[in-house]
């Protein structure tokens, strides 16, 4: 079974059209990433999901249910976790814990038990002061603590460690394997390694549409396509096979990947034989999910 | 209702974690005490300035204070505790709607009214407890040192009062729901009073504007009987309940 499904979702703002007809869907116990640049619409999206923007056009189901902007029933099934999650600053994380398990209609008992658990799995479990003190990598805990209050069905977390340094980042990619058994976790980010780490599943979102959809491990060998690394001794040399060859993608200060797919390997060494060129290494490499995202935004 | 009363809860929390509620009991407890002090003190006051009113041609005969001094000061002294009220709740939404705090909540599934409803009921119960705490005050003092009996229709003017302030609420309510920060709030409320208060320059609407019921002197001095008032409060009332239930609408299609 899908846990969402989005359909033609469109939304401008003003002049600029966000999304443009995004299709995507997200198939229950996976762990999606979500992946984009900045200013793609990863927010927007997420945040029309969540019946926080209305959608200009399009359909969106959440569990079967369809989403309504205003009065979101459909958020009963979703944890949400922003990118800067905001809590009350006077209350405590203790207090911030029990107030939501409140609002979400958790019976006593099982509110207390669950802030209790929650807060010992993302390590504020002894943690007494407000969370004006916080730090960001403490809020990020607290965040995910939240979200996972009242057992969701999909926990849609936007960039949760972007702004985390790798001991943060650590923290919150681990808790989110954690959770997988009983959720499905959407996450968007622009941090490649921590989808490749983690993610089964992964869409590429680029100019308002899905330009690439499905589980890791397929679209690795779907869009499977020899890559090459060069590595020249010299400057000059650099420039002259980018010159012949333009969709050589520089990766260091001497190193250069092409693919197949744009250039033969003969065709290339036939080149750098003629021009006498002196090449350091020539490497064939395993597609990355870097070389993928650069794929689908290039153009 | 169990996400309701958690919403008054966090509210009543932020009033007094934040230092509101010390700031408005303080407040009203002041201007309790502030009445009578000042009707207590004229006397004195118009002793130590006979020499230089003299000087300027007025002369001082001897003043005798009763309750009505007290009360008139009350009046006076109402509209500027019901201004910093509204100055000091002004971002009660706003503040929210800026930092973001109210994210989690709604999409944890929180029906929106709720959020309208528990602020309203926040701001309508420390009216009324700060109002009523300071007319205690002010009534406990005059009964002391003079005789409450002096002012008429006493009981119907305060609530009079009391009333304009709940209006005034219901439209701080509405246009925090409508503005994005607290200046549009203050100007949205203070706007709005300052319309209709102009409104009620001409005679033949006067009687049926809710600023009326600011004129709570008349009614103690027995100028207006409070007959002429029972059309302005079901007006007031009425006004009151739109503003609220206009809000909640608002709100619902709000983006956060």
């Amino acid at each position: 079974m899908d846990m969402l499904q989005i359909t033609g979702l469109h939304k401008r703002f003003g002049d600029k059209e966000v999304l443009k007809g995004l299709d995507l869907v997200v198939p229950e116990h996976s762990i999606f990433g979500f992946i984009g640049k900045n200013g793609s619409g990863k927010t927007t999206t997420m945040k029309t999901v969540l019946g926080l923007l209305a959608a200009d056009a399009g359909v969106m189901m959440v569990n079967g249910e369809k989403v309504v902007y205003g009065q979101t029933a459909t958020n009963r099934f979703i944890g949400y976790l922003p990118d800067v999650p905001e809590f009350y600053p006077f209350m405590t994380a203790q207090e911030y814990l029990r107030f939501c398990g409140e609002i979400t209609g958790l019976k006593k008992s099982e509110n207390e038990q669950r802030c209790k658990e929650l807060l010992t799995l993302v390590g504020l479990g002894d943690e007494t002061h407000r969370i004006k003190g916080f730090s960001r990598g403490m809020k990020q805990r607290l965040g995910i603590a939240q979200a996972l209050l009242n057992r969701p069905k999909l926990l849609i977390c936007d960039e949760p460690t972007s702004a985390l340094d790798p001991v943060g980042r650590k923290e919150i990619l681990d808790i989110l394997i954690a959770v997988r058994e009983h959720t499905t976790v959407v996450f968007s980010t622009h941090i490649l390694s921590d989808v490749e780490r983690i993610c089964t599943d992964v869409a590429f979102l680029d100019h308002g549409v899905i330009g690439m959809q499905g589980t890791l491990s397929d679209i690795k060998t779907k869009y499977r396509s020899e890559e090459y690394l060069l590595e020249t001794e010299h400057d000059t040399d650099l420039l002259m096979l980018q010159q012949a060859f333009p969709n050589l993608r520089q990766t260091g200060k001497h190193q250069m990947i092409f693919c197949e797919r744009d250039y033969t390997m003969f065709e290339v060494l036939r080149f750098v034989a003629d021009q006498k060129i002196l090449l350091v290494k020539m490497e064939r490499t395993e597609p990355t999910l870097e070389s993928l995202f650069m794929e689908v935004t290039r153009n | 209702m169990k996400s309701l009363i958690a919403c008054m809860k966090k509210e009543i929390m932020e009033q007094f974690r934040s230092g509101k509620l010390m700031i408005l009991g303080i407040l009203f407890v002041l201007f309790g005490i502030m009445n009578p002090a000042v009707a207590k003190m004229t006397p004195w006051l118009l002793e130590t300035l006979s020499d230089s009113l003299s000087q300027s041609g007025m002369n001082v005969t001897s003043v005798t204070v009763t309750a009505m001094h007290s009360w008139v000061q009350f009046f006076k002294n109402i509209p500027m505790a019901l201004i910093a009220f509204v100055l000091l709740e002004s971002n009660l939404f706003t503040k929210e709607y800026q930092i973001g705090t109210l994210v989690l909540s709604l999409t944890k599934g929180l029906e929106r009214y709720k959020v309208v409803v528990s602020k309203t009921v926040v701001l309508t119960l420390l009216w009324t407890l700060g109002y009523w705490i300071c007319f205690a005050i002010t009534y406990g003092y005059n009964a002391y040192f003079w005789d409450n009996a002096a002012a008429q229709n006493l009981i119907c003017s305060v609530i009079c009062w009391w009333l304009f302030g709940l209006w005034v609420i219901a439209l701080t309510v509405l246009f925090s729901t409508i503005a994005k920060s607290n200046t549009g709030v203050l100007i949205g409320t203070g706007g709005s009073v300052l319309a209709i208060y102009c409104i009620g320059l001409f005679p033949k609407v006067k009687s049926y504007v809710p600023t009326l019921l600011m004129d709570g002197n008349s009614l103690i001095y027995g100028i207006r009987d409070v007959q002429t008032y029972s059309s302005v409060i079901i007006i007031t009332v009425v006004c009151s309940v739109v503003c609220f239930a206009t809000s909640i609408p608002i709100f619902n299609k709000k983006t956060i």
